[in-house]
């Protein structure tokens, strides 16, 4: 029950953030210079100022600026968020489209390195002072360091035009026309690159804090009875450390989902993943301004969404937190 | 590509001696998928209401407009089969094909013509709207014949019904609708050879043959793919690994033109930009300090070398600008003075000025708006910041995107900026609009935004507008190029030659002024 | 003082990355006099690949010498770095103080504040405001600071509070000392230490920050950067690989040694850690 009343908190505490978030998007957006007709009038050839009188009525960017906000939020909560200006199609379904590609791309690469970053940590602490150590040490502060589009530019280089191995861009190969089975391996063989790229960093922060966190538990106390017991190491290492070990990590991975959809604007600009990220920055480009807006609003949402899990799962895995609003 | 194939090519290229030379395998053949790449990707298809140049390169194959041009400029039928021009210049006939259907099977009429032009084109289409304002009635007498009568002689109509122009849109699916929210935006329909399959967002767009495409036997494609690529290293490697067949002008680097030229089977044409005729100038703010002073607009101009911008940054591909008017236009005048890349000439003009250098050797700072559009353009901005900082012109950049860009340059809050001029076919069309006073209109990034108000140009452009007489058409643009060039109103940097890369063995690739827009009806793939 | 020294050195990669740091510094300041002409200029053939003739690490597509551009590049990112870190550390640094020492109301209310800027997803939000504000060092500063004042705030504000109890701020206050006062003499020196810290730490995320906008072409265009080279070679990867190779070598070099010289701080200023080292 208790549980059940914090889960509620956190639902109408992330509920005001995204309303907040919306009337700032909007604000911030809507006040830049540059409107979406100049870039209109600027692509088309020849535009007369009536006309873009016109279109700038049409669009609503003659009212005045509070007028424009509580239209925008009346829209939203009927999950109208507008209209594309350079497409001339509903912003919701524009994203939506792009939506399933981006969250195919950031969750792989948040499991495998969530995985491989837990291994990794937890082997370097319980082979403290070996070469494992300092291999999985080193390599952690290393890519902690890399710049995601770099190496993801290295890993074109290397693994797509020298090697050969992986495809330089995009999702599927259209040309090959596959159906099933095939079409999912053609995804799959696309995804490998960028999903690693965006998965590296992440892997080193959470190989780095597992293995200090691990460290740090095993000379508490509880540990230090639980060996003094005579109990075997390895259940120790699982049933104590481990679980203990575990709770910084799961913090970090609810922080870190902003920073991993931020991560995907570079990713899927450099593998050319047709995602939301890569729709972020061609509607920057083209101030699609709604388009923006809403892909703020996703973002934050989902970045709400992922606090609000690690909150409930934290709940679970710590034994000794408080649940209560 | 097997070993086999290429043997067998390899024999072929014996048997013929070259393969440039025509022979047994010029006969078209049905079947095939083209693959191309559409970039950046188009926003919607519904060339109607969008012309950038990515819409108007996939949407070209779905919609049609009444005439074609030859590399000359020549119309040629289209869905008119023909045309007749009254002796007076004012009364304008096209008869029709017939058999014509659009996408969904309703028959192509005389109102539909009616229609796109009267009602859709003059409320949604920024260039018609200028053209159809000589307009003074257009009347369909029958099914298949349609009579524009024009309230003054326009010599530059005939050159208005482009596909991109003036698109043929259906009147059953349009007439009576709010036009840009019209659900059918989404599913184009049109008359062309082909129709929208399917358009994976952010992948690809594939087209697929109309079968009941009115010119008997064509297309010979079976479909067209578009694949969706948004970094230019990444389409060279595309058309390298074989994923594509055609690299359309700014698909990619310049430089990386001259690399795949070496492959086997590849070849390199710049024919197909006839229409558009793209030039590329330094425009400057009249209005401003000290560019309203004859001699600074001069320094410029001898200070960069328009021939390294030709070589270096655009690899060949394109030629020093001499004017206004392109030299693919037949009222180019050759007898143009050429500027000489003299950089002490430009340090003298200056010094004439009383443009003293300061301690930094600055003698004149002003703000350079960036073009954004590809690396290319981006790459000639920073050359010509180095060379003019070299004669003591500092320029102050601003980088922005193609919006705030477009935004800064119609509000006039530039010095100098770098643009893309497109011709449109004749000079009353395309060219007009950026010199005359009567477009000196703030907010619109196409108008006169830069503060040329020359009573005499004016003068030169409306009366060039108006006549019939070629010859003496031509005497009043070259009159207008003189001038611009004499005062060095602007600074002309190159005629871009857009190349387009394909392999060989697709034929008849460009055979129109529009080149890879046109509909592509003709091209087949030889196997 | 002495003691956070002495820890310091004993951390033999935090005064390797200490070194290098100053090092990369020196040749940045050093610039206009190891390579005089601009980073903009051509000075060569096109192209020329590594150790070929004088261009240590080649040219790019225009003639223009890629070490130059990496030195004048250094400059721009630490600036960067450092500008952008001490806003983030102003800002982040009175939010937290105003929100642990008076608590209460106010407390709440900057901690939504700062709740509602962490949850924005951080890069996409910097694009915004650089691409708003037209690319400038201005713009790109602001928005590396904006983006990154919320972890400061929330240490600081922990630090007040833990601190705000103590009694040698309570006789300040006895004493009638404003409340001020109180927080910038009395408590802040006290909560400097993790401040430090993480400031390090920030002045690497920030270069890595810059060099992602000028990579998306967002960089401030009247100066090289790092970011910028990386994205300007992107195209010519095939054919040119050293121009986008060189300048990430750059960045990987002065983001790790800065992140070796914070986690040195780190160990030095945290006692806990201290005694498990010695232990």
């Amino acid at each position: 029950m208790d549980r059940l009343n914090f889960i509620a908190g956190r639902l109408v505490k992330g509920a005001l953030i995204v309303l907040a978030i919306a009337i700032m998007n909007f604000f911030i957006v809507r006040l830049a210079p540059g409107d979406p007709v100049s870039v209109l009038a600027g692509q088309s050839g020849a535009m007369d100022q009536d006309y873009m009188d016109e279109l700038r009525q049409r669009f609503g960017l003659d009212q005045p600026l509070i007028v424009q906000l509580w239209i925008y939020l009346q829209n939203l909560f009927q999950g109208d968020l507008g209209t594309s200006y350079r497409q001339g199609r509903a912003v919701l379904s524009v994203i939506l489209e792009r939506l399933p590609a981006t969250l195919l791309l950031t969750i792989s690469a948040a499991i495998i390195s969530v995985i491989l970053g837990v291994v990794a940590g937890s082997l370097a602490a319980r082979r403290r002072g070996t070469w494992w150590d300092t291999l999985i040490s080193s390599l952690a502060l290393l890519f902690y360091a890399t710049p995601l589009f770099w190496i993801g530019l290295m890993a074109i280089l290397l693994f797509s035009l020298v090697l050969g191995w992986f495809p330089a861009f995009g999702m599927v190969s259209p040309e090959k026309e596959y159906t099933g089975i095939m079409h999912i391996l053609d995804v799959l063989h696309h995804l490998v690159l960028p999903m690693t790229v965006l998965g590296l960093f992440y892997m080193a922060v959470y190989a780095r804090l597992t293995r200090a966190s691990m460290l740090e538990v095993s000379e508490m106390d509880f540990v230090r009875t639980a060996r003094a017991k005579g109990l075997p190491e390895g259940y120790i290492t699982r049933r104590h450390i481990l679980r203990n070990a575990l709770l910084p990590v799961i913090t970090f991975a609810g922080i870190q989902a902003g920073h991993l959809i931020g991560g995907t604007v570079l990713v899927e600009t450099v593998f050319g993943w047709p995602g939301v990220g890569r729709l972020a920055f061609d509607s920057l480009l083209q101030r699609d301004y709604s388009v923006l807006l809403g892909i703020f609003l996703i973002t934050s949402i989902m970045v709400v969404i992922a606090n609000i899990i690690t909150d409930v799962v934290y709940t679970f895995v710590d034994p000794r937190i408080e649940v209560k609003q | 590509m097997s070993l086999v194939t290429r043997l067998q090519q390899l024999a072929l290229v014996a048997a013929i001696g070259s393969m440039s030379i025509p022979a047994f395998a010029d006969e078209p053949v049905r079947g095939g998928t083209l693959r191309m790449i559409a970039q950046p990707e188009p926003p919607t298809l519904m060339l109607g209401l969008n012309q950038q140049g990515p819409t108007q390169f996939v949407a070209g194959k779905i919609y049609e407009g009444l005439l074609r041009y030859d590399q000359e400029l020549q119309p040629m039928p289209g869905l008119a089969r023909d045309w007749s021009v009254s002796d007076d210049g004012l009364e304008y006939t096209f008869h029709l094909q017939e058999g014509v259907l659009w996408h969904d099977g309703e028959p192509f009429t005389s109102a539909d013509v009616v229609f796109t032009m009267e009602e859709f084109l003059s409320e949604v289409h920024p260039r018609a709207r200028g053209v159809l304002a000589h307009v003074e009635e257009i009347e369909a007498p029958d099914e298949h014949t349609v009579i524009f009568r024009l309230k003054a002689p326009f010599a530059a109509f005939i050159q208005s019904f482009e596909v991109s122009s003036a698109p043929m849109i259906p009147a059953h699916l349009y007439q009576g609708t709010d036009f840009r929210d019209n659900p059918a935006n989404e599913t184009p329909i049109g008359t062309g050879p082909f129709k929208l399959e399917r358009w994976e967002q952010g992948s690809y767009i594939r087209l697929t043959r109309n079968e009941d495409y009115w010119k008997e036997g064509k297309p010979y494609l079976d479909g067209i793919l578009f694949n969706i690529v948004p970094d230019a290293a990444s389409r060279a490697v595309a058309f390298e690994t074989g994923r594509v067949d055609v690299l359309r002008g700014g698909d990619i680097e310049y430089f990386d033109v001259a690399r795949l030229e070496q492959m086997p089977d590849v070849e390199v044409t710049t024919e197909g930009w006839e229409f558009l005729s793209p030039t590329i100038w330094m425009q400057f703010n009249l209005r401003n300090e000290p560019l309203d002073d004859p001699r600074f607009r001069q320094a410029i101009w001898h200070a960069v070398n328009r021939d390294f911008i030709v070589d270096s940054i655009w690899s060949g591909y394109g030629k020093v600008a001499k004017g206004p008017v392109n030299s693919a236009s037949p009222f180019f005048d050759d007898s143009l003075p050429d500027v000489e890349y003299d950089p002490e000439r430009a340090i003298e003009l200056l010094d004439e000025m009383g443009l003293e250098p300061n301690r930094r050797g600055v003698r004149a700072t002003i703000r350079f708006l960036a073009l954004p559009y590809t690396e290319t353009y981006i790459r000639m901005g920073e050359y010509i910041r180095q060379q003019l900082q070299q004669v003591g012109i500092e320029l102050d950049v601003t980088q922005t995107d193609v919006g705030g860009w477009a935004q800064t340059l119609g509000q006039w809050d530039y010095d100098m900026t770098i643009n893309l001029l497109f011709q449109y076919g004749d000079p009353a069309l395309g060219i007009q609009r950026a010199y005359v006073s009567s477009n000196l209109v703030k907010g619109s990034p196409s108008a006169n935004v830069s503060g040329l108000d020359d009573p005499a140009i004016d003068e030169l452009l409306t009366r060039a507008a108006t006549e019939s007489d070629p010859e003496e058409r031509f005497r009043l643009y070259s009159e207008f190029q003189h001038e611009i060039v004499d005062n060095a109103y602007f600074g002309y940097l190159i005629e871009a030659h857009f190349p387009t890369v394909y392999r060989n063995n697709v034929r008849n690739l460009v055979n129109s002024a529009i080149g890879l827009n046109d509909n592509m009806a003709e091209v087949w793939i030889e196997r | 003082m002495k003691d956070l020294i002495k820890a310091f050195s004993h951390n033999k990669a935090a005064l390797g990355g200490l070194l290098f740091l100053v090092v990369i510094a020196i040749a940045a300041v050093a610039a206009p006099l190891i390579y005089p002409h601009s980073p903009w200029q051509m000075v060569g053939a096109p192209f020329q690949p590594p150790l070929s003739g004088p261009h240590l690490f080649g040219t790019d597509m225009l003639g223009r010498d890629i070490a130059a551009g990496i030195l004048y590049g250094a400059r721009v990112s630490f600036l960067i770095g450092i500008v952008s870190t001490a806003v983030a550390l102003s800002i982040g640094i009175t939010v937290g103080a105003l929100a642990g020492y008076l608590g209460g109301l106010v407390d709440d209310a900057l901690m939504r504040v700062t709740e509602f800027f962490q949850t924005i997803p951080s890069l996409i939000f910097a694009i915004v405001i650089v691409a708003i504000m037209s690319p400038s060092i201005l713009s790109i500063v602001i928005a590396i600071a904006i983006v990154s004042w919320p972890p400061v705030a929330r240490l600081v504000r922990a630090e007040f509070m833990s601190l705000r109890h103590r009694e040698f701020v309570e006789a300040s206050r006895v004493l009638g000392v404003p409340g001020w006062r109180i927080m910038a003499f009395d408590i802040l020196p006290n909560a400097m230490a993790p401040v430090i810290v993480t400031a390090s730490l920030m002045v690497a995320t920030a270069i890595l920050m810059e060099s992602g906008l000028s990579f998306l072409g967002l960089g401030d265009p009247n100066l090289i950067s790092w970011g910028y080279q990386i994205g300007a070679a992107r195209t010519m990867i095939r054919t040119a690989w050293w121009m986008s190779f060189f300048p990430g070598v750059a960045i990987i070099i002065t983001v790790l040694c800065l992140n070796l010289v914070g986690e040195g701080l780190n160990d030095a200023l945290n006692p806990r850690i201290v005694r498990r080292r010695k232990a």
